[in-house]
C-alpha cells in the first residue's frame, strides 16, 4: 500500500479511529495495530507476510536468550542473532548480486563456476526491519534494553507507519511510547497535517516532475545531452531524491503522529550542510546513527588511532552504500562519502581539532563544496551501471554550449524551491502550524482539502513508487 | 507490563502547545480528516473522476465511477471545479480530462493470395534481392521514432544510446512511453490519435512500438457499434484487437516508416506471462499478414532463461551474467533494453540498407 492512494486512505479512515478506540486497553491495541500493520504489509504480497512475522519471532527468542545468558554464551546468542538477520537480508537482497559478481570475475578469469542466480523478488521493506530488529537484539545484548513481550515487540517491528521505508526507530524510542495509553486530548495534529501535506507535494509534485522532465531522460543516454543538462539533471536528482525520501518520512511521522507516537525526525535541511560530516547529521538521520551505533562503533569508532579511525568511517560508509542496493554503484556512492568523511577527519586531525569560526563567505563556500560533493556522488547513486556514470561525469565537461531544451523554467524552478526551502528559518514552518493550529476545524479542513487538490492537480496521473521502497 | 488505566473519559481538550501551536483532539484531527477528504474530493472531483475512467474494468473502478460521477456533478453546478480548472490552466493542461475514444485506424488491406511488400523500400522476405533497400546515409539518417506503454521506455533509452554510435540513425521525438497505457483504452489514452498526429510532426522512417503490457483485461473502449466485449482472449477480444493493432501497423505503413513491434516479455508471474504470449500471438499474426510492413521481436523468448522460464540475469555478448529485469519482474533493466536495442537495430539493417555509406565513404577516401 502505498501513502499517497486511496487505498491507503480508506484503510487509515478505518485504522485512525479504532486505534484511538483499543488504546482503552493497551494489551487489545498491541493486538489491532499488529494486524492493521499486517494487513498493510500483505497489501503488497501477502506471501511476505510469513518473513516478517519469521525475522519476529527469531529476533523475540533470541533477545530473550540474550537477556537470560551471561558471558559467553550471551556473546554467541547475539552473534546467531545478527547473523540469522544478516543471512535473511542477505539472501534476498544480495544472493544474486554476489553470485552475478563472482560469476564475472571467474569469467574473467576464463574460469565457469557452477552457481547460477535465482531471480529472487526483494521482500518490501527487508532493509528496514531487519535492521530495526538488529537494533533491538544488540541493544538488549549491550544491556540498554531489557526484552518485552511478543505482542509489545510485534507491534513496534511491524508499525506500519515505518514499516516499509523508516524512519528506523529504536527500541527505547518507540516501545515505551506504545507501554502507555496515548493522550487523545494532545495530539500535535498541526503538526502532523502539515507533513502529511507537505511530505504529499514533496513526492507527488516536485520528485515527480524532475524525474520525468530531465532526470530519467538524461540519466538514462547522457550521450544525447549538453553538459548544462547533465549539471541541471544531477542538481535535479539530488532535489528529486530529497523530496521523495523526505516526502515519504514525512508523512510516516505525520501519520504516526495522528496515531499518538513521535518518531525521531528523519531530515534537517541536508543541503545547507558546511561539511560531509555535518550532511549526515542532516540526511537520513536515523540510518547515520544506526550506522554508527552499530556498524562504527563496534568496528572501533575513533578509539583505536587515526589510521584505523579513516579506515572505520570508510568501511561503515561501503557497506551503508551495499545497504541501499545490491550495486557497485552503490558501493561507490558509499565509497565517495566514506573517503570525504575520512579526508575531513584528517584534516581536523592535522590542525590538531582547533577549528576557527569561519566568516559568511567560507560558510557559503564550505556548503558549495559539500552540495556538489554530495551531487557527485549521487550521480553514482541514481546511474545504472559505473561506466553510465563516468559517461555523466564525462558529459559535464565535454559538450558545453549544445542545445539544452530539457532546462526549462519548470525545472530550474522546482530546483530553486527544493534545494532554497531548506534555506528558509526554522520559525517558518513553525508559525505556518502554529497559525493552522488556531484555525476552526473548518478552516483547517478547507486548507488540508485544497492543498490535496492542489497535489493531484498538479502531479502526473499515477503515483510512482518511492525510491525508498527498492532499498 | 501494566496496560494502563480504565477507559478514558473524553473531555473537553484543555488548550496545550507546543512551540506555539495548540495540541488538537484526536476525535478533531478525525474530523478535520473526514471534511477535508470532503472538501478536497469537491474540489477535485473532476480530476477524481477522469483517473476512476483511467482505472483497471473491475468492480472497484464501478463503484468509483458511480461515486466520482455524481460527486462531479455536484462539484460543476456549485462551481467547485474552478479552482482546479484555474491550476490546470496556468499550467498549460487544460486538456488533462479531454476524452476521445475514436480508434482512427484504416480498413485492413484486401487480402491477396500472395503477400506483397507493404512498403516497397522494404524486403518482403529478408535478404529478398528482388526488392531494393532504401539506403541511409549520414547526411540522409533513418529518422527512428520510439512509442509505446511503459514497456518501451528502457528499450527507447537503449536506442538512443545505441543511436549515438551510428551516424546512420536518429531518433526523434524522444520517447514517448505512456505509463498505464495501452490500445484497449484510448479513453485513457488515445495512442491511434497520438500516433496519427506524431506521424505527421516528425515524419519517421521506422517506428519502433510496444503496447499490450496493460491490455490484458476483458474490457475495451472505442469498440466499434454491435461489437461487445465480454473476455480476454476469446475471438471477439482478438479480432478487436487484432484490429487495433493491424490497423496501426498500416496507418504507420501509410505515412511510409517501417513498424518494428517490441512483443511482451515472459514476467515473473506466470499467469501474466501466459494472457502476454496469447496478446504476443495476435500482434505476430498481424504482423505476418502485412510482410515488409513490419517485424515482431520476440522478447518473450528473448528473456526466458535456460529451463524457458523467467530469468533476471542473462549473459550479455561478452559472457557477463547481467541483471536484465526491473525490481517489479515485468519491465527491462537497462542491460536487458540494450538487448533488445541491438535486436531491433539488426532488423532495421535487414528492411534498410543502414551500411553502403561506410563502403561509399571508404572508396572516396581511397581515391
Amino acid at each position: 500500500m502505498l501513502f499517497p492512494t486511496a487505498t491507503f486512505t480508506l484503510f487509515f479512515l478505518v485504522v485512525l479511529p479504532l486505534s484511538w478506540l483499543a488504546m482503552a486497553d493497551m494489551r487489545r491495541w498491541r493486538l489491532f495495530i499488529i494486524a492493521a500493520s499486517y494487513v498493510f504489509y500483505g497489501w503488497w504480497d501477502w506471501h511476505f507476510v510469513f518473513l516478517l512475522a519469521g525475522c519476529t519471532l527469531w529476533t523475540h527468542v533470541l533477545a530473550l536468550q540474550i537477556d537470560r545468558a551471561g558471558g559467553g554464551t550471551r556473546r554467541a546468542l547475539v552473534a546467531l542473532a545478527v547473523t540469522g538477520q544478516l543471512s535473511l537480508l542477505g539472501y534476498f537482497k544480495y544472493y544474486d548480486f554476489f553470485v552475478s559478481s563472482s560469476h564475472n570475475l571467474a569469467h574473467d578469469f576464463g574460469v565457469g563456476l557452477p552457481i547460477s542466480t535465482r531471480s529472487i523478488v526483494l521482500p518490501v521493506g527487508i532493509s528496514f526491519f531487519t535492521f530495526m530488529a538488529i537494533s533491538y537484539v544488540v541493544d538488549t545484548y549491550r544491556g540498554q534494553f531489557k526484552p518485552v513481550t511478543l505482542p509489545r515487540f510485534a507491534a513496534y517491528l511491524s508499525f506500519f507507519p515505518h514499516l516499509v521505508a523508516g524512519p528506523i526507530v529504536r527500541p527505547n524510542e518507540l516501545i515505551p511510547q506504545m507501554e502507555t495509553r496515548r493522550d487523545p486530548r494532545r495530539v500535535d495534529t498541526s503538526r502532523a497535517f502539515y507533513l502529511i501535506a507537505t511530505g504529499l507535494f514533496k513526492k507527488v509534485v516536485i520528485a515527480n516532475y524532475l524525474a520525468t522532465h530531465i532526470c530519467d531522460p538524461v540519466f538514462a543516454v547522457p550521450g544525447s545531452h549538453s553538459s548544462l543538462e547533465i549539471l541541471i539533471a544531477v542538481y535535479a536528482y539530488a532535489v528529486q531524491i530529497y523530496a521523495d525520501f523526505s516526502g515519504y518520512t514525512d508523512m510516516a511521522i505525520g501519520l504516526a503522529l495522528l496515531l499518538g507516537f513521535t518518531f525521531p525526525q528523519n531530515f534537517d535541511s541536508p543541503y545547507t550542510a558546511t561539511s560531509l560530516q555535518n550532511f549526515w547529521r542532516r540526511w537520513h538521520m536515523t540510518l547515520s546513527r544506526w550506522l554508527r551505533d552499530y556498524l562504527y562503533i563496534p568496528l572501533g569508532g575513533n578509539r583505536k588511532g587515526r589510521v584505523r579511525t579513516y579506515f572505520n568511517l570508510i568501511v561503515t560508509m561501503l557497506l551503508g552504500g551495499l545497504w541501499h542496493g545490491a550495486s557497485w554503484t552503490f558501493v561507490v556512492w558509499g565509497g565517495i562519502h566514506g573517503t570525504g568523511l575520512a579526508f575531513e577527519r584528517w584534516r581536523r586531525d592535522r590542525s590538531g581539532g582547533v577549528e576557527r569560526s569561519p566568516g559568511r563567505a567560507r560558510i557559503w563556500a564550505q556548503r558549495l563544496v559539500t552540495f556538489n560533493v554530495v551531487c557527485l556522488a549521487w550521480i553514482f547513486f541514481r546511474s545504472d551501471s559505473i561506466a553510465r556514470a563516468w559517461e555523466m561525469i564525462t558529459g559535464l565537461f565535454t559538450r558545453w554550449g549544445a542545445p539544452s531544451p530539457l532546462v526549462s523554467a519548470g525545472v530550474l524552478s522546482w530546483i530553486v524551491v527544493g534545494i532554497g526551502s531548506q534555506y528558509l528559518p526554522a520559525r517558518f514552518p513553525l508559525g505556518i502550524m502554529a497559525r493552522f493550529s488556531r484555525l476552526p476545524v473548518l478552516g483547517q479542513a478547507v486548507v488540508l482539502g485544497a492543498a490535496l487538490m492542489l497535489a493531484n492537480a498538479m502531479g502526473p496521473a499515477g503515483v510512482s513508487p518511492f525510491i525508498y521502497y527498492r532499498f | 507490563m501494566a496496560s494502563g488505566p480504565g477507559p478514558i473519559r473524553i473531555r473537553r481538550a484543555q488548550v496545550a502547545e507546543v512551540d506555539g501551536r495548540r495540541l488538537g483532539s484526536a476525535g478533531r484531527a478525525l474530523v478535520v480528516i473526514v471534511l477535508a477528504l470532503v472538501f478536497g474530493l469537491l474540489l477535485d472531483a473532476r480530476g477524481l473522476h477522469r483517473s476512476a475512467i483511467n482505472d483497471p474494468a473491475g468492480w472497484q473502478r464501478t463503484v468509483w465511477l458511480d461515486f466520482t460521477g455524481p460527486l462531479a456533478g455536484v462539484s460543476g453546478a456549485i462551481g467547485f471545479e474552478k479552482p482546479r480548472e484555474w491550476v490546470k490552466e496556468a499550467l498549460g493542461r487544460s486538456s488533462d480530462d479531454s476524452i476521445d475514444t475514436t480508434v482512427a485506424v484504416p480498413a485492413p488491406p484486401p487480402r491477396s493470395a500472395t503477400p506483397r511488400p507493404v512498403l516497397e523500400t522494404h524486403a518482403a522476405v529478408p535478404g529478398d534481392p528482388s526488392v531494393k533497400r532504401r539506403a541511409f546515409t549520414p547526411s540522409d539518417p533513418l529518422r527512428l521514432w520510439v512509442a509505446g506503454d511503459s514497456l518501451v521506455i528502457e528499450p527507447g533509452y537503449a536506442l538512443q544510446r545505441a543511436a549515438l554510435a551510428t551516424p546512420v540513425i536518429k531518433t526523434v521525438g524522444g520517447v514517448d512511453g505512456h505509463i498505464a497505457t495501452g490500445l484497449d483504452r484510448p479513453d485513457v489514452f488515445n495512442w491511434f490519435l497520438e500516433i496519427r498526429h506524431e506521424l505527421k510532426v516528425l515524419k519517421p522512417n521506422a517506428v519502433v512500438l510496444s503496447f499490450g503490457g496493460n491490455d490484458d483485461k476483458a474490457y475495451m473502449t472505442g469498440v466499434p457499434p454491435g461489437v461487445e466485449i465480454s473476455a480476454f482472449d476469446d475471438p471477439v477480444w482478438r479480432r478487436e484487437y487484432g484490429r487495433r493493432v493491424g490497423g496501426l501497423i498500416d496507418l504507420i505503413n501509410r505515412a511510409g516508416a517501417y513498424v518494428v513491434w517490441l512483443g511482451l516479455p515472459i514476467t515473473d508471474d506466470r499467469g501474466q506471462s501466459a494472457r502476454f504470449d496469447q496478446i504476443n500471438s495476435v500482434i505476430d499474426q498481424q504482423v505476418e499478414e502485412r510482410p515488409g510492413g513490419a517485424v515482431y521481436l520476440d522478447t518473450y523468448s528473448l528473456f526466458a532463461g535456460p529451463n524457458g522460464g523467467y530469468a533476471e540475469y542473462l549473459e550479455d555478448l561478452a559472457g557477463n551474467m547481467v541483471d536484465v529485469r526491473a525490481p517489479d519482474g515485468v519491465h527491462l533493466a537497462p542491460a536487458g533494453a540494450d538487448i533488445v536495442a541491438r535486436q531491433v537495430l539488426k532488423d532495421l539493417n535487414v528492411a534498410y540498407d543502414l551500411t553502403s555509406w561506410r563502403r561509399r565513404t571508404a572508396a572516396a577516401v581511397t581515391k
